[in-house]
């Protein structure tokens, strides 16, 4: 988490002739970064605190204006839930399948979209073989796949992983693509004059230099796949956060729907973010691009 | 500094036996070429017929208006493009695509942004299968050599643009190549930072004594740098002329106020410009040259009308 943002000081410590002016340099580096980093904290608290507040007045004085909060529960009714839930592990099994859908699903959907946008970015027999059927089934949303992929696939499981893996695939792919065409091409002709083979070019070259796109692709793939998830899991599951949304729904317990929300956003926050921090931690020169750090 | 003894850098007699054998190599003969972009209407012959040498340990520049073929011909010599017509050669065997025997230099810049200087100049050994403590070993002392060894760490985007050429330039080297193929190296820098870079170059290749096939159009950088330069008409580029430069070796910043550098500057001026007014033709018709074809004062264009 913190190296990244450590690397435009150890820029400035690292060029030899300026060292009298080194320490200062940092100490107001420093100063200043932290300045930023507590601004940074305190907007994310009113961010999230303003919903919490918008919640709480909402439920607490029972706001009817175009919209209802008649029914909607409060933040301690959702507390009391979180909190009777926890008492089994009912919800956490919910949870772990969850992930365990969206993990599998999304790796499946890393392997096959990163292999398949390398070669379709490469070579441009290759895209006008595999686009033209990516360009008819990339508007039919993950949604829509639901009744298609339960009469496909033997179990509930194996569709609703499926369906994950839809949501995740044509970002992923998409993206990569870009990424390889978009890309400079000195840096592959620098690559084949210093003697890469065509296999090399892809290992060395061409790989390193889209997985800024490829990132990317995983970003939007991640958010794309909860969609998927929680929609499969409401119409076709059994466990998952998606079906606890929806049986708490079906039951009228309305303190459950809204725990069941929150669930998937901090699962859904949660993913997203350590897409970032890998990305962050794989890529150190990306910082550097531009001459300041992104 | 821990600088292992490593066989890259002539230093003395063990160095000279090398260099001797090295100096048979890197022979680039060019032999009728012709390029030809498109067919039919849009048919345009960008070179015709040139025939161009560049002995082993020579350094030879080809100088020219834009658009005269130049970069064309190095990427033929390189192995990315093939010619229409004509073939090219590198110590008698015909090139057939790229190779590390002929290292390149690009104008634009051309270090991998995602590895570091170091592993930069290791990419060509890697490539190569060399083991890792090996390559590391090449890569630190060529960059020692260079005066870049604290900047092994760094990334190329952090560092400036004469930095990432001189890299760019360790990198070509470290495969050791038979001939350097440099098109307008330094084309994207700022004049101050050119000069340096041109003697560092000049004393660089006083070093290696590889071959080196140079593009530019700048004409002060061919004469500081060549031992001979060829000049090339506008499109379809062809041999205009092939001047050798008498300058002594080493090449010093000094040279350049000599009557002789100045002369030289002078007719190869004359040669190229002729051929940039052929080479814009069309664009001045009427007028052109002479910038405006009335007198208009500073009121502008107000007052004529």
């Amino acid at each position: 988490m913190k190296s990244p943002v450590k690397n435009p000081n150890e820029q400035t410590t690292s060029l030899p002739d300026i060292s009298g002016r080194d320490r200062f340099d940092l100490a107001a580096v420093l100063s200043g970064l932290a300045r930023r980093q507590g601004i940074t904290a305190i907007l994310a608290i009113v961010s999230i605190g303003g919903l919490f507040l918008f919640w709480y007045v909402g439920t607490r004085y029972h706001l009817d204006f175009y919209i209802r909060f008649k029914n909607v529960p409060t933040p301690y009714d959702v507390l009391q839930q979180a909190l009777e839930v926890s008492r089994t592990d009912k919800f956490l099994v919910n949870v772990v399948n969850s992930i365990r859908r969206i993990l599998l699903g999304f790796f499946i959907a890393i392997a096959l979209g990163v292999f398949l946008g390398l070669l379709v970015g490469r070579y441009r027999r290759m895209s006008e073989l595999v686009m033209p059927a990516i360009e008819v089934l990339r508007p039919i949303p993950a949604i829509a796949w639901v009744p298609m992929s339960i009469m496909l696939w033997p179990n509930n499981e194996a569709a609703i992983v499926f369906i994950t893996f839809i949501g995740a695939f044509f970002p992923i792919l998409l993206n990569t693509v870009h990424g390889v065409q978009s890309m400079d091409g000195v840096l592959l002709r620098a690559g084949r004059c210093l003697g890469a083979s065509e296999p090399q070019l892809f290992i060395h070259v061409i790989l390193p230099g889209v997985m800024p796109n490829v990132f990317t692709g995983l970003a939007v793939g991640m958010g794309v796949a909860w969609v998927s998830l929680i929609a499969a899991e409401m119409i076709s599951g059994q466990y998952g956060v998606g079906y606890f949304t929806w049986e708490a729904y079906s039951l009228v317990n309305y303190p459950a729907i809204v725990l069941g929300m929150i669930t998937i956003g901090v699962l859904g926050l949660g993913c997203s973010g350590a897409i970032r921090l890998i990305g962050r931690l794989t890529m150190p020169w990306l910082s550097y691009v531009n001459g300041d750090k992104k | 500094m821990k600088a292992e003894p490593i066989n890259i850098i002539p230093k003395d007699k063990v160095t000279t036996r090398a260099l001797n054998s090295v100096a048979n190599k890197g022979l680039v003969e060019c032999r009728d070429i012709g390029v030809v972009f498109g067919s039919g209407g849009s048919r345009v012959e960008a070179v015709k017929s040139v025939s161009l040498t560049v002995n082993p340990g020579e350094f030879v520049s080809v100088i020219g208006p834009s658009g005269c073929g130049k970069s064309s011909l190095l990427s033929i010599v390189a192995g990315f493009t093939k010619p229409t017509s004509g073939t090219a050669a590198l110590d008698g065997a015909v090139i057939k695509g790229p190779g590390s025997e002929r290292g390149v230099v690009f104008q634009q810049y051309s270090l991998f942004p995602w590895l570091t200087v170091r592993k930069n100049v290791e990419f060509g050994l890697k490539m190569a299968g060399v083991a890792r403590t090996r390559r590391e070993t090449s890569a630190r002392t060529l960059l020692g050599l260079a005066g870049l060894l604290a900047f092994e760490n760094h990334y190329p985007d952090q560092l400036s643009g004469g930095m990432r050429q001189r890299i760019g330039i360790v990198r070509a080297l470290a495969t050791s190549p038979q001939v350097l193929l440099m098109d307008e190296p330094f084309g994207a820098l700022d004049t101050q930072t050119r000069t340096v870079m041109q003697e560092i170059l000049t004393n660089m290749w006083q070093q290696f004594r590889i071959s080196v096939f140079f593009i530019t159009h700048d004409i002060e950088e061919s004469i500081f740098l060549s031992d001979r330069i060829y000049v090339m008409t506008a499109r379809p580029g062809r041999i205009k002329a092939e001047i050798v430069v008498p300058l002594p070796r080493p090449r010093t910043a000094a040279m350049t106020s000599t009557k002789e550098f100045t002369d030289l500057v002078q007719q190869l001026k004359a040669l190229i410009r002729e051929e940039s007014l052929a080479a814009m033709g069309t664009e001045l018709t009427s007028g052109g040259v002479t910038g405006f074809g009335m007198e208009v004062g500073p009121e502008g264009v107000g007052n004529v009308l």
